[in-house]
Formats: C-alpha cells, structure tokens, sequence
C-alpha cells in the first residue's frame, strides 16, 4: 500500500499536495465569484422575503383545518364504537325474546348507520371543496401580487437605464466639446475654487441649504471687473459675503497664462455656486 | 456652473470581488501573502496528512509481523530485501532494523560483555528513534506559525485599510457613508482571509501534533520490548 502510494504521488506526496491546494483554493475562488455574481444580480429584491411570510401565515389556517377535520373523523369513530356496543348488549339482552324485532330493528340501524356514513361522505366532500376554494384564491392572490412587484421593478430598471442613458449621453457631448480644453479649464476653475472658498468667511445667518449663484466679469490679467449676484439666497448677509470674498481672493494672475481662446470660452464671465455645505448647524 | 463646496458621488453595488481588485496596492500585497500562506499551509496539511496516516498503517503492519512468532533473523533479512528493491525502510521497522543489526554485529565481534551489547543497541535505538519523530514533525511547526501569525498580518491589513479611508476621508469637504464604508469593507474582508487561513492550519496542528504523539509513543513502547527480547536472548543465549 505504502509502495503503491509513494510510487504514484512520489517525494513523499508533495506534488499530490500541491495540487490540493491549489484546487481547493480554487475552488474557494470560484464559490467566491459565483456568490458575488448572485448578490450583484439579486440587489434589492425586497420582493422574496414578503411573499415567503405570507406563505407561512397562510399555510397555518389549513394545517388547523386538516387537524380540526382528523380530530373530528376520531370523535367520529369512537362515538360509532360505542354505539355498536351498546347495541350488541341490547342485542344479545333481547334475543331469546324477539328474535323478529330485533332483525328489523337490525335493518333500521343498518339504515340509519348508511344515512350516516353518507352524511359524514357528504360533509367531508363539503370541506375538501371549501379548503379547494381557498386554497385557489389565496393562488391567485399570490399569483397578482408577484405580476405587481414584476411590474415595479420593470418600471424601476426602465428609469433607471433611461438615467443612466442621459447621463452618459451628458458627459459624452461635454467630453467631445471640451476634451482639448477640459483639462485647463479644470485646473483654473480649481483654482479658483480655492482661492474663493480660503477669502470666503460666512456670515453666521449662513444656514445648510442655502445658494447664491454669482455671475463674475474677468479680464484676461486675472483682475474681477465686476461681480453680479444673479440669484440670490434670501439673505442678504450672505450675498454679501461671497462678493466680498470674490473681491478679496481676485485678482487670479493664474489665468493670464491661460491661452486667450480658452479664457474667452470659460472665464471671461464666470458663474459660481455659493453653498455652505460644511456648516454643521 | 461650479460647485464650490458640493460633493458628487455615485452609487454602485459593491461585490467581493470589486473589493479585492479594487482595495489598494499595500492591502493587496496583504492578501497575497494571506493567499500564499494558506496555499502553503494546505499543501502542508494534506502532506502531513498521507505521511502520518501512512506510518500509523505501517506501525499496525509491522506489528503484526513481529508479535506473529516470526524468527527475528529472518524478519531482518525480508526487511534486507525490501531495501534491495529500493523501498525505504521508516518508522518501527527502521527502528527494529538498527537495534538488531547493531545487536548482532557487537555479539559477533565478542571482546565486548553483555550489557555493553545491550547498551549499544538501546544506544543505536535511540539515535533512529529520535530520528523517526524528526521526520513525522517535520513542518508541523510551520502550521502552528500560519495560525497564530496570520489573524495578525490580517489585521494588519485590515489598519492599512481603515487608515487609507480615513486619508480619503480628510480630502472630503463632508463625511458621508458613502465615501467610508467601500474602503472599511475592504479592510474587513483582508481579516476574513487572515482568519480562512488560520483556522485550518491551527486545527490540523492540534490533530497531527496528536497523532505524532501517539505514534511515537508506540515507537518508543516497542524499543522497550524489543530491547527486553534482545535481554533475554542475550542471557540465555550464552
């Protein structure tokens, strides 16, 4: 057995091992990988859990059903024992005296046991239909409520890839209109950013939410001509305070050397956003 | 229009995967050395695993056929000719082979006494005993080091990680989750491999260091009695 096994896998099985290892490594990538692939497939389905529930609360009602009619077909059965022992001593009590009697009256119970298995046949046939019947509807209600949630998440995925269509349509045409620029206008607007928001000190009337857009004029040296307060924030205070950070950060002597081109495109009037997003309060 | 102070982020499922491509270049090195450990761990557990189950059979092998009666000498020179054939002899029977060999040849050269033969082949016994429990043991100290080191280099990985967020973090003008959580995530994840590649190597260093024990016990058991038939031969034979 030894000399079998050495002579197979040789140097004292390394090679075998290796091998081990490294296909259960594998494997563990793979598992690793097709998991990831099924979550990144099933992101929110909320759908699944809800029906699960209402198959569980559901299921209940009829077990109890099914029990209640077992219990009842027991009940049954032991009420019919009994009776047919009461019977048999009555039979056996009367017999000497009226054996004629007692067939008729044999002939009745016979009759009257008929009538009443009939009963119980009918009755069960009665709930078997009725469990059908709910059994069909509670189908069909589950059937409904998955069409619905289907249809949701269609809907869902629809806008979600008509978003995602016009943001990709957006950045493409900027990307075609100012690839050769993008870069330049990027840093001098970086630029600008900076300076402006190190000038800017918000007035403490300054709340989250608010925006003022400020249209500023430049010249080609960098220096502001002009600042215009093109929408306000409501606030005067602020206003304010984003002009007069304008005029405290320029002149931006950065831009004078951008190519003129690209100053007439982007910076000869420029729009800013103030907001003041930090602000904790 | 720009933004002066607005952050724009963009939301996407995040899978394992992703999280291991895209986690950073000293993380990355992280889990590949986790990686190569728990490659060399396993190689060192399967192994381990043929060697020593190998010679438990052929302690119970041997056994047999040397408590079945079997002449001594003649037990000796089958062993001779399974070498001959190119098998390696291991374990007890390597053991029964020194100390006999080593027993005969000191009562044949005769100037030596009794219990001076009797010493040289306890002596010879010993040396291919310790040699056999060298030779079961062997890398079963390199399992124990990937169990207990690899939890660490983990969550090494896992510090490296959580602080390169947080680096990110700074550069933010506002702390949202999104911007935290990827790069906590992948510090997790280097943990869970540190764990993955420990515990296999911790529990297959508890089983097999019992194992050793056990087999060796029975190497040493046998040099006893073997080394009390020597003593009886010895003194009756004379």
């Amino acid at each position: 057995m030894q000399r079998v096994l050495q002579r197979l896998f040789g140097h004292n099985g390394y090679p075998l091992s290796a091998l081990i290892a490294l296909l259960l490594h594998g494997m563990a990538l793979a598992t690793i990988l097709y998991w990831s692939g099924e979550s990144a497939s099933a992101e929110l389905e909320l759908v699944q859990p809800t029906l699960v529930k209402a198959l569980l609360i559901d299921e209940n009602p009829q077990l109890q059903e099914r029990q209640r009619l077992e219990r009842q077909r027991e009940a049954e059965q032991l009420r019919q024992q009994q009776l047919a022992d009461q019977r048999r001593r009555e039979q056996e009590r009367q017999r000497e005296q009226e054996q004629q009697r007692e067939q008729e009256r044999q002939r009745q119970e016979d009759e009257r046991r008929r009538l009443d298995a009939e009963q119980l046949r009918q009755q069960q046939l009665e709930q078997q239909r009725q469990q059908e019947l709910l059994e069909e509807a509670e189908r069909q209600r589950l059937d409904e409520q998955q069409r619905r949630d289907a249809e949701i998440e269609r809907q869902r995925r629809l806008r979600e890839q008509q978003q995602a269509e016009l943001r990709r349509q957006q950045e493409e045409a900027a990307a075609v209109a100012a690839r050769t620029e993008f870069e330049l206008v990027q840093s001098g607007v970086a630029l600008i950013q900076q300076f402006i928001e190190d000038a800017w000190s918000r007035p403490p009337s300054a709340r989250n939410g608010m925006r003022a857009v400020l249209r500023i004029n430049m010249l080609p040296t960098g220096e502001v001509t002009a600042v215009t307060v093109v929408e306000s924030s409501g606030d005067g205070a602020f206003d304010r305070s984003a002009e007069i950070a304008v005029h405290r950060a320029q002149p931006f002597s950065e831009l004078a050397e951008m190519p003129t081109h690209v100053f007439n495109g982007n910076f000869r009037t420029l729009s800013l956003i103030f907001q003041p997003e930090d602000l904790l309060n | 229009m720009h933004n002066i102070a607005g952050v724009h982020e963009v939301n996407e499922p995040l899978g394992l995967l992703q999280l291991i491509f895209g986690a950073s270049f000293e993380v990355q090195i992280v889990i590949f050395v986790l990686l190569a450990l728990s490659l060399i761990s396993w190689c060192i557990i399967v192994q381990r695993y043929l060697v020593l189950s190998a010679a438990e059979k052929a302690v119970a092998r041997f056994e047999e056929r040397f408590w079945s009666g079997i002449d001594l000498g003649l037990l000796y020179k089958e062993g001779s000719e399974l070498q001959e054939e190119g098998v390696a002899m291991a374990g007890m029977e390597n053991i029964f082979r020194v100390g006999f060999k080593e027993f005969m040849r000191l009562r044949q050269q005769g100037k030596a006494d009794r219990e001076a033969v009797m010493e040289g082949a306890q002596r010879a016994m010993r040396v291919a005993f310790s040699r056999e429990e060298e030779k079961l043991e062997r890398h079963l100290p390199f399992l124990a080091t990937v169990g207990s080191v690899s939890p660490y280099i983990g969550l090494l990985g896992t510090v490296i990680g959580i602080m390169n967020a947080f680096l990110g973090l700074a550069t933010q003008a506002q702390a949202t989750l999104q911007v935290v959580a990827p790069g906590i995530a992948e510090a997790l994840v280097v943990t869970a491999i540190g764990l993955i590649a420990a515990i296999p190597a911790v529990v297959a260093f508890n089983r097999y260091s019992s194992k050793v024990d056990s087999v060796t016990g029975s190497y040493m058991t046998f040099a006893d009695e073997f080394s009390s038939i020597l003593h009886r031969q010895i003194h009756s034979g004379s």
